[in-house]
């Protein structure tokens, strides 16, 4: 990157202090919950920029063995569920779906109760 | 804008013949799609409370006029089951656009409020026990009276959420496995009844005392009732609680107890299971559809797009019923 510091993720987090800070307290009550909703939005930007594309091609590895297609994305293996090419009752492929659903919740909102409770 | 909205409320209430000056006129934080508004009316010695709900006109994928939900309130009403008072309703075509006026009921709907505070412990013993009742009580209404409202049988509407799922072309794996898995499910053989659509912490208003009132009728219809009790098991409504399956405060058999004390048709927890997976499904579907609002430039606004990366809540939500053991 020929970019200076700070970087994007820097960035978002001033962006992100400087509302919890300076603007939280001074917001009325209706706004008070948008604002929450803004955090949130940049705090999932963050971490997308972060570990969106080793979360992304861990699972892309894993569904390109499954089914032996080494280009394979996403939308292919959605297709192939569709037309039951796949046997549903496969443990691999519910791994997949399982790690997919994983990765995805650990970027989107890493707090969320049922992601919480599987990896404890 | 206030000021205005303030002088086309007086106007609608004297058509009701309340006379009076409205004061404290506050907007309240409500769904993501409705104007919620609170306020008061002094009379002569006293003030009365009262709350506006006004939509936008457009009516959604699943979601009914705002000026028919007061029609549903005011038929459910009359089966003493528990929804505020209307006291009137505005069409589109009148300034005060699509929207009721009903009585200010007292209570809590803010979810972690609820489920958090001490003074609400008590009332959340007995709640599952009191929503199964309310529920029942509701899926008695005669839907003679109601017949603007969709119907819709349950494979009707798992091929409506599918095919909404599909416009989208974002391709979703596990949408298209729970697709192929609900698809197999009994639903229950029970006669087509009024259906809330989203019976939930948030659409209902609780006090100390216990469940006071159900509100947000927005995406009410006709079909198989029984929708309504696993939607409110479903894990995007337990606002953290997990482990407590109705709605994060309690637990399956007392929301079952209370609906089969007051139902002819008595349902299992097998049955409830499979809406609920129906119930998450469709909860992705919705948002799906609110970020699709943001994304195709109808409104621009951050609660939608954000709303977008929700869908995985859902998805792995799915996973976990289906394949991880969850409840």
């Amino acid at each position: 990157m020929i970019f200076d510091k700070p970087d994007s993720v820097e960035l978002l987090d001033a962006v992100n202090h400087f509302l919890n800070e300076k603007i939280k307290d001074e917001v009325p009550p209706h706004l008070a919950f948008k604002l929450r909703i803004v955090e949130n939005v940049l705090n999932i930007v963050s971490r997308e920029i972060t570990l969106g594309e080793k979360l992304s091609n861990e699972v892309i590895k894993d569904l390109r063995e499954l089914i032996e297609k080494d280009t394979a994305n996403i939308k292919d293996l959605a297709l192939l569920i569709k037309e039951e090419k796949l046997d549903l009752q496969n443990e691999d492929l519910k791994d997949l779906l399982v790690k997919l659903s994983k990765n995805k919740i650990s970027i989107d909102n890493p707090n969320y109760s049922t992601f919480k409770k599987l990896i404890d | 804008m206030s000021q205005e909205l303030g002088s086309l409320l007086s106007k609608k209430l004297e058509s009701e013949s309340i006379n009076g000056e409205i004061i404290n006129l506050e907007p309240l934080t409500g769904g993501a799609s409705k104007e919620i508004w609170k306020f008061e009316v002094k009379l002569k010695d006293k003030s009365e409370k009262y709350i506006l709900r006004r939509g936008s006109g457009i009516e959604g994928p699943l979601a009914i006029k705002t000026s028919d939900e007061a029609q549903i309130q005011k038929t459910v009403r009359k089966l003493g089951a528990l929804v505020p008072e209307i006291i009137s309703v505005s069409s589109l075509s009148e300034p005060l656009g699509d929207s009721y006026i009903m009585r200010f009921v007292e209570g809590e709907t803010i979810a972690r409020k609820i489920l958090r505070d001490s003074e609400y412990k008590n009332a959340l013993q007995n709640l599952a026990f009191e929503c199964g009742e309310s529920i029942a009580k509701i899926h008695q209404t005669d839907i003679a009276e109601l017949s603007f409202l969709p119907k819709k049988t349950v494979k009707e509407q798992l091929n409506d959420l599918y095919e909404t799922y599909t416009l989208f072309n974002q391709a979703s794996p596990v949408f298209e496995y729970t697709y192929l898995w609900l698809k197999k499910q009994n639903f229950g053989e029970i006669d087509d009844a009024l259906v809330h659509g989203d019976f939930r912490l948030g659409n209902i208003i609780v006090s100390q005392d216990g469940l006071q009132s159900i509100i947000d009728w927005e995406l009410a219809h006709v079909g198989n009732p029984l929708q309504d009790l696993g939607w409110i098991c479903g894990n995007s409504w337990r606002f953290g609680n997990t482990d407590k399956v109705v709605g994060g405060f309690g637990d399956l058999k007392d929301l079952l107890d209370g609906y089969n004390s007051i139902s002819e048709y008595q349902v299992d927890q097998e049955t409830v299971r499979a809406w609920q997976v129906f119930g998450t499904f469709r909860w992705g579907v919705i948002c799906l559809i609110q970020a699709s609002a943001h994304l195709n430039g109808t409104i621009n606004s951050v609660e939608k797009a954000a709303i977008g990366r929700r869908v995985s809540e859902t998805e792995i939500d799915i996973v976990d019923l289906l394949f991880l053991g969850g409840r």
